[in-house]
C-alpha cells in the first residue's frame, strides 16, 4: 500500500485544518480556541486554520504543507464534503496524499449555519473535528479500482432516443447492438404524422405518413455496419459489472450473446390506458385517443383528406378534446403531468381546423402546459383560428339516445356544460413503458415515485451510475427535440468512456476478512447487486464470500448481514466509524 | 455527561445519516439557516442499510443517548433496499433496549428524501426533546483504560501464566493437537505452538496473534493432556494479556453482545428481564431456590429472526420447578454471569458482574441456585468459586437438579410420556469437560426415551464442540465443525439433538441456515433444547407450530 511520500516509517500521522469559509464559518465559531485545544501530539502533526481552503489560495497553501510537514493523513473542518471537500482533497492528492486518508466533517452547515448559539456551535464543532481525527487515524491507504471498458455498446429500445445514440455512437467506430422489441425501429415517434408546435413533419421525416418517400434515419441505422439491429428481440439476461457486461438477448432466431462496455437504456413509454377511467367513456367508438385520431388523419389522408369518426363515418361537427387522461391525477391514473399532451392536442385540433373549418372544437384543460420555445405564439394562434378552450376537468362522458353529450363546468364563467358532441379525443398521457421495470431491475437503476428511471444527479443528465446511462422518455415524459438531446449527450459519455478505454473509481467497496467468513450466504443474500459469490478455497478447503469490486455499489447491506463482521465496506469500516463515534462522544469528558 | 448551560440534561445524539438523502438534507438544513438543537452529531454512512446493531450500541456504550438513523424515503432508497433493512434491524434491536432497560425510544429511524430540510430538523428536534424528557444514563463504561502494557510487563505476566497453568510441563508430545477438534479441520492451527511461542518470549505479535482467539476452550486437550497442563486457562490468561497489550478482539455479530454484558456490568439499568414470565407461573422475590436464568432474554432478542425462541427454556424450567412443587426466585435484576467477557480477556467487568450476582443470591436468601445454562454453571461453579471461595448456597445444574427431584418422587418417572422421536445428546463443554455432568443428562434421557435415545459416537468427554465460545471465534472451519457434529446425529439416526446449552443451539442453528457443502439431508436435525423437551414430555410446553429449519431465512 502507498503510504504518504513523508510518512515513511509507518507511523500514522495527521494534520487537522480549519477552514474559515470567507467568514461564513469563522464569524460563528470560535476557530482560534478549537486549534488551541487540538495540542500537538506525535500523532497531530499541525493543526492550521485558513480563510478558504477551497480557494487558489488555499489550495496552494495546502499543497505547501503537504510538501513542508511530516504527515500521511488529513483532518478537514469545514463545509460539505460532498460539495467543496472535493477540491480540498484533490490539492493534497495532488501534492501526493493517498485520498483515502482524508476526511472531512463540516462545520458550515451543520454548525456555523444550525446553531445561533456561538459556544455551542464552537463546541460541536470541537467534536466534530476531534470525530475526523479519531477517524482519519484508522483509515487505510487505498487504491482506486482500474477498470477497462469493452469498446462496444448495447441500446435497449430502437425509438428516437436508441437510434440517435446507436447512430452517434457508432459513427465514433464502436459496435452498437440495438434490441427493438417491435418489428420495427422509430418507435411512437415513427408513427406521428406531424409533430408541434412547428408542424413539421416528425423528426428528421420518421413518420408512417406516406407523403414521406422515404426514412433516413431508420435507413440509416440499419445500413451502418458498426449496428446490429435485433428486432422482435427482448433483453433476457445482464450479468458482469461496470465496463464488461456480459448481454443475452432472446431473439427470434434464438438467443444471441456478446459482451459491451456501456449501455444506453432508451426504453420509452406508452401511452395511459383510458378504459382505468370509467366515466370518459372510452369503450364508445366515438371516444378515441389522440393516437388513434393521428391514425384516422393519416388513414384518411389516403381517401381524400378530412376527417370521419369511426362510428358511422360521419363528419364530426363537434369535437371535445379532453386534456390530462391518466395525468395530474392521483386516483385512477398517474401524479406526473405527461408533459407533451397538451401541445400534441392543439396540434390535433388545429389540423382539423384546416381540414374541416366549420368544426366545433373545444380543448378541456386544467392548465396549458407546453414549455417549449414558440407554444405560447402556437396557442394564440389556435385561438384565432376559432378553437375554444375551456378550463376544468370534464366530470364525464355521458351516452344518451346514441348521442354523446360532455359535462364540464366552465370555471372560468361558472356555467355548468353540457355539449352535444360528435367526437370525443382523449389527451392521454404517458407512462413507462411496458417491461422497463424488467430492464431497470436487471441494471440496477434507481426508479422514482412515477416509477420513471432516475438520474443520479438530476442537473446532470447521463452522469449516471458505471457506464449504463438512461436516456429519452425512459426518464420521463418529455418532447423528440429533448430526446434527442438526453440520445446525443448520454452518447457522448458513452464514447468518452469507451475510448479512454479505462477508468478509475474509488474502492469505496466490500471486501472480505478470509480468515473470519464462515461462507454462510448471508451477505450475498442481503447484496442486491448480486456482486457476491461463495467460493470454494480448494488450498484451506473452505467456502468463503468473494466481492465483485466492479460490480459492488459499496452500500453496505453485507456488512450489516455479517454475524461475524468478515464482510466490510472500506474507508466505512466498523472501527472507523466506531472510532469517530467515541471521539465525538469523548469530549465531555475532557471538559471535566 | 453532557449539560446545558442552565445545568440540565443534555443528550448526546448520534445521527447516522445516509449519503444520498439524510447528509444532504442536513446540508439544506443548514444553508438555510433552519436551526436545530447542536445535541445531534451527523455521522455520514453510504446507505442507512449499513447501520450495524454493534455500532449503536457501541454509541450507547460511550455515551450516546439516542440515536437517529436518517435515510431516504421508503421505496426510494439509493441501493433498492437498504432503508427497509435499516428499519427492520433497528425494530429487533429495539427488543434488546427493552430487554436492558435501555428504553427503545431512545432509537429512531426516519426516512427524509434529500430536500426535505424542514423535515429533517423537525425530526432532530423532536427526537432530541424526547431523549431529553427521557432523561440520562447512568456511566456504562468503565472509567478510562489503564495504559496498555509495556512489552516487559507483558512478558512477566506470560512467564506467570506459563507457570500458573503449568505449561512448562508441555513436553510437547502433541497429543493435544490430536484431539484438538480445531487442528482437525484447519491443519495451520496446533494448540502447543501457542505455548511455545509464549514460552519462547515472543509477546510482540500477542495484540495481533489470532490463534489465541482461535480456541474454544472446549478443553478436549485438558481431558488428553499427561502432564495436565491447564490448557484452557492459559488461553484464557493469554487473551487478558493481549487485551491490556491492545488487542481489540475480533468478536462474532462484531462485539454487540459484549458490548451488552460490559453495559451490564457498569450500569445498573431499569432492566425488563422478566417479561417471559406468563402468568400462570409461580415464582417468587425470596426463597429457597434460586433460578438463575441467564442471557436468554437477550439472545432471545438477539437473535429474534432464527425464531430459537429461547424464552421456551426458562420458562420450561420455571415449569417443571412449579409442578415439582417450588416456587423458585426469578430476580429482574439478574446480570449476566460473565462467563463470555471472563473469557474474552476482560477480567474487571467479570468481577463486577460476579460480586454483583452473588450479592443478588445472597439477598434472595435462597440456599439452592439452579441453572439452566451451562456456561453459567461452570462459571458459578468453577471461577467465581476459585475466585471468592466456595458459597453457602448449593450450585445445581438443571440435569442434576430434575434427577434429584425424580429421585425424591416429586417427580415420578411415569409422569414423562415417552419420546415419538429418536434423539441424541450432545454434550456441551462447559457442562461435560468443563463441569463434569455426563451421568445426570443419561439417565433422565434414558428414563423418558423408551428405546429412542441413541448415544453419539465421540460423547461425553470426547463431545465435539459447536464450533464457538465467548463469541469470539467463527469461521469457516467451525462450519466444518458445526456440519461434521450435525452429521454424526443424523447418521446415527437421530431426529433431534438435545443440548441444554443456549448458545450450542444458536451455533448450530447458524450451520443449518447457511449455505452448506453437503447434501441438506445428511443435516436436517432438529435441535432442541433439552430444558424444553422435558417440559414438553411432561405436558407443560406445547409443541411448537412446526416450522421448517434451515434456510428460511
Amino acid at each position: 500500500m502507498e503510504e504518504g511520500s513523508q510518512a515513511t516509517d509507518g507511523k500514522k500521522r495527521v494534520a487537522a485544518y480549519l477552514c474559515g469559509c470567507r467568514g461564513a464559518i469563522s464569524r460563528h465559531i470560535d476557530l482560534e480556541s478549537i486549534a488551541k485545544e487540538l495540542s500537538i501530539s506525535p500523532e497531530i502533526v499541525t493543526v492550521a486554520m485558513h480563510d478558504a481552503l477551497c480557494s487558489r489560495d488555499g489550495q496552494k497553501f495546502l499543497k505547501e504543507e503537504r510538501a513542508s510537514k511530516n504527515f500521511d493523513r488529513v483532518a478537514v473542518a469545514a463545509c460539505s464534503p460532498n460539495i467543496q471537500g472535493l477540491i480540498i482533497s484533490r490539492a493534497l492528492e495532488e501534492e501526493g496524499m493517498n485520498r483515502y486518508l482524508f476526511e472531512q466533517v463540516n462545520i458550515r452547515e451543520q454548525c456555523a449555519w444550525s446553531h445561533a448559539d456561538r459556544d455551542e456551535a464552537t463546541k460541536k464543532a470541537s467534536k466534530l473535528i476531534r470525530g475526523a481525527i479519531a477517524r482519519t487515524m484508522e483509515l487505510e491507504a487505498l487504491e482506486d479500482i482500474e477498470v477497462p471498458i469493452l469498446p462496444s455498446a448495447l441500446v435497449i429500445g430502437g425509438g428516437v432516443t436508441g437510434m440517435q445514440a446507436a447512430l452517434d455512437i457508432a459513427s465514433e467506430g464502436f459496435k452498437v447492438h440495438i434490441v427493438e422489441r417491435s418489428d420495427e425501429l422509430g418507435g411512437r415517434a415513427y408513427k406521428l404524422s406531424m409533430t408541434f408546435p412547428t408542424h413539421n413533419c416528425g423528426i428528421c421525416c420518421m413518420q408512417y405518413c406516406k407523403e414521406c418517400v422515404f426514412t433516413p434515419k431508420i435507413e440509416d441505422v440499419h445500413q451502418n455496419e458498426n449496428i446490429e439491429v435485433l428486432l422482435n428481440s427482448e433483453v433476457e439476461e445482464i450479468t458482469g459489472g461496470f465496463g464488461d457486461r456480459h448481454i443475452k438477448i432472446k431473439t427470434p432466431d434464438g438467443t444471441v450473446e456478446f459482451d459491451v462496455g456501456t449501455i444506453i437504456v432508451a426504453t420509452g413509454t406508452k401511452t395511459f390506458d383510458p378504459s382505468r377511467i370509467l366515466e370518459l367513456r372510452y369503450e364508445n367508438k366515438d371516444v378515441i385517443t389522440t393516437v388513434e385520431l393521428e391514425q384516422l388523419i393519416v388513414e384518411q389522408r389516403d381517401k381524400g383528406g378530412g376527417l370521419k369518426r369511426p362510428s358511422d363515418g360521419k363528419v364530426p361537427e363537434t369535437i371535445n378534446f379532453i386534456q390530462c387522461v391518466g395525468s395530474r391525477d392521483k386516483v385512477k391514473g398517474n401524479l406526473h403531468c405527461s408533459l407533451v399532451c397538451c401541445t400534441y392536442a392543439i396540434g390535433q385540433a388545429r389540423e382539423i381546423k384546416k381540414v374541416l373549418p366549420d368544426a366545433e372544437i373545444y380543448i378541456h384543460y386544467i392548465d396549458l402546459r407546453g414549455p417549449y420555445r414558440g407554444f405560447e405564439e402556437f396557442y394564440d394562434q389556435a385561438k384565432g383560428e376559432g378553437i375554444n378552450f375551456v378550463r376544468g376537468r370534464v366530470s364525464e362522458v355521458v351516452e344518451d339516445h346514441g348521442k354523446l353529450f360532455i359535462r364540464a363546468l366552465d370555471t372560468d364563467s361558472g356555467d355548468l356544460l353540457n355539449i352535444p358532441t360528435d367526437l370525443v379525443v382523449l389527451a392521454v398521457g404517458q407512462e413507462p413503458a411496458d417491461g422497463s421495470d424488467v430492464i431497470s431491475k436487471m441494471l440496477h437503476i434507481q426508479t422514482d415515485i412515477d416509477k420513471f428511471m432516475k438520474d443520479i444527479n438530476p442537473m446532470f443528465p447521463s452522469e449516471f451510475r458505471r457506464g449504463v446511462y438512461v436516456a429519452g422518455t425512459a426518464q420521463g415524459p418529455k418532447g423528440i427535440r429533448y430526446s434527442i438531446e438526453d440520445a446525443k449527450a448520454a452518447a457522448a459519455s458513452a464514447i468518452d468512456l469507451m475510448q479512454k478505454g479505462k477508468i478509475k473509481f474509488p474502492r469505496i467497496v466490500a471486501f472480505v476478512d478470509e480468515e473470519r467468513c464462515r461462507g454462510c450466504g448471508r451477505c450475498r443474500d442481503a447484496c442486491e447487486y448480486e456482486a457476491i459469490t461463495l467460493e470454494e478455497d480448494k488450498e484451506k478447503g473452505v467456502t468463503v464470500s468473494k466481492v465483485d469490486e466492479i460490480i459492488c455499489e459499496g452500500c453496505g447491506a453485507c456488512a450489516a448481514a455479517c454475524c461475524n463482521k468478515a464482510i466490510m465496506i472500506n474507508t466505512f469500516k466498523r472501527e472507523q466509524v466506531e472510532a469517530q463515534i467515541r471521539a465525538l462522544l469523548q469530549e465531555a469528558e475532557a471538559d471535566g | 455527561m453532557a449539560e446545558g448551560k442552565g445545568g440540565s440534561f443534555e443528550p448526546e445524539i448520534i445521527a447516522f445519516t445516509c449519503t444520498w438523502c439524510g447528509y444532504p438534507s442536513a446540508n439544506l438544513a443548514g444553508i438555510n439557516k433552519i436551526e436545530y438543537p447542536p445535541n445531534v452529531k451527523i455521522i455520514r454512512v453510504m446507505c442507512s442499510g449499513s447501520v450495524e446493531s454493534c455500532v449503536i450500541m457501541d454509541a450507547f456504550e460511550n455515551g450516546a443517548h439516542g440515536v437517529i438513523i436518517i435515510g431516504c424515503l421508503m421505496d426510494n432508497c439509493h441501493y433498492v433496499s437498504g432503508n427497509k433493512k435499516a428499519e427492520e434491524r433497528v425494530e429487533a434491536l429495539k427488543e434488546l433496549f427493552d430487554v436492558m432497560g435501555l428504553d427503545s425510544k431512545r432509537l429512531r429511524t426516519e426516512w427524509i428524501n434529500a430536500s426535505e430540510r424542514t423535515k429533517f430538523a423537525k425530526a432532530v428536534n423532536e427526537f432530541v426533546d424526547e431523549v431529553r424528557a427521557l432523561g440520562p444514563l447512568p456511566q456504562m463504561k468503565k472509567a478510562r483504560e489503564a495504559e496498555p502494557r509495556t512489552a516487559e510487563q507483558t512478558k512477566e505476566k506470560v512467564k506467570q501464566i506459563i507457570e500458573d497453568t503449568s505449561a512448562f510441563d508441555c513436553v510437547e508430545c502433541g497429543k493435544c493437537t490430536t484431539v484438538c477438534p480445531i487442528a482437525t479441520f484447519d491443519p495451520n492451527f496446533a494448540p502447543r505452538t501457542i505455548v511455545l511461542r509464549a514460552m519462547e518470549g515472543i509477546v510482540e505479535n500477542i495484540a495481533t496473534d489470532r490463534d489465541i482467539w482461535t480456541c474454544f476452550a472446549c478443553e478436549q486437550c485438558n481431558a488428553m493432556c499427561p502432564y495436565k497442563v491447564d490448557y484452557s486457562g492459559f488461553i484464557r490468561g493469554m487473551r487478558e494479556e493481549a487485551v491490556k497489550y491492545g488487542a481489540a478482539p475480533l468478536c462474532s455479530q462484531g462485539g454487540l453482545i459484549h458490548s451488552v454484558q460490559r453495559i451490564m456490568a457498569n450500569a445498573d439499568l431499569n432492566q425488563n428481564r422478566l417479561a417471559w414470565v406468563k402468568d400462570d407461573l409461580k415464582v417468587a422475590d425470596k426463597g429457597d431456590v434460586f433460578y438463575f436464568v441467564g442471557c436468554l432474554p437477550h439472545y432471545d432478542a438477539i437473535f429474534k429472526d432464527r425464531r430459537l425462541r429461547l424464552k421456551d427454556i426458562c420458562e420450561s424450567a420455571v415449569r417443571i420447578m412449579n409442578k415439582a412443587g417450588i416456587t423458585p426466585v426469578v430476580s429482574n435484576d439478574e446480570k449476566c454471569c460473565g462467563h463470555d467477557l471472563n473469557w474474552t480477556g476482560n477480567e474487571s467487568d467479570f468481577e463486577k458482574l460476579m460480586e454483583y450476582n452473588v450479592d443478588l443470591i445472597k439477598k434472595s436468601g435462597a440456599k439452592k441456585v439452579v441453572f439452566t445454562c451451562p456456561e453459567c454453571y461452570r462459571t458459578f461453579n468453577s471461577d467465581y468459586q476459585d475466585l471468592l471461595g466456595d458459597f453457602e448456597f448449593e450450585l445445581v445444574h438443571i440435569s442434576d437438579f430434575v434427577k434429584q427431584l425424580m429421585d425424591s418422587g416429586d417427580i415420578g418417572a411415569d409422569d414423562f410420556s415417552k419420546t415419538p422421536y429418536k434423539f441424541a445428546y450432545h454434550d456441551s463443554c462447559r457442562l461435560g469437560r468443563h463441569s463434569g455432568i455426563y451421568d445426570s443428562p443419561r439417565q433422565l434421557a434414558e428414563g423418558f426415551s423408551g428405546d429412542n435415545y441413541i448415544e453419539m459416537e465421540r460423547t461425553k468427554d470426547k463431545a465435539v464442540c459447536c464450533g464457538v465460545s465467548a463469541w469470539a471465534n467463527c469461521n469457516a472451519q467451525v462450519k466444518k465443525m458445526q456440519i461434521d457434529r450435525l452429521q454424526e446425529a443424523k447418521k446415527l439416526g437421530a431426529d433431534k439433538l438435545l443440548m441444554f446449552c443456549p448458545k450450542c443451539q444458536v451455533h448450530f442453528d447458524c450451520a443449518l441456515r447457511d449455505e452448506i457443502p453437503v447434501d441438506r439431508s445428511e443435516v436436517d436435525i432438529e435441535i432442541e433444547d433439552f430444558t424444553v423437551a422435558m417440559a414438553r414430555l411432561l405436558s407443560l410446553m406445547e409443541e411448537p407450530k412446526k416450522e421448517p429449519t434451515g434456510t428460511d431465512e
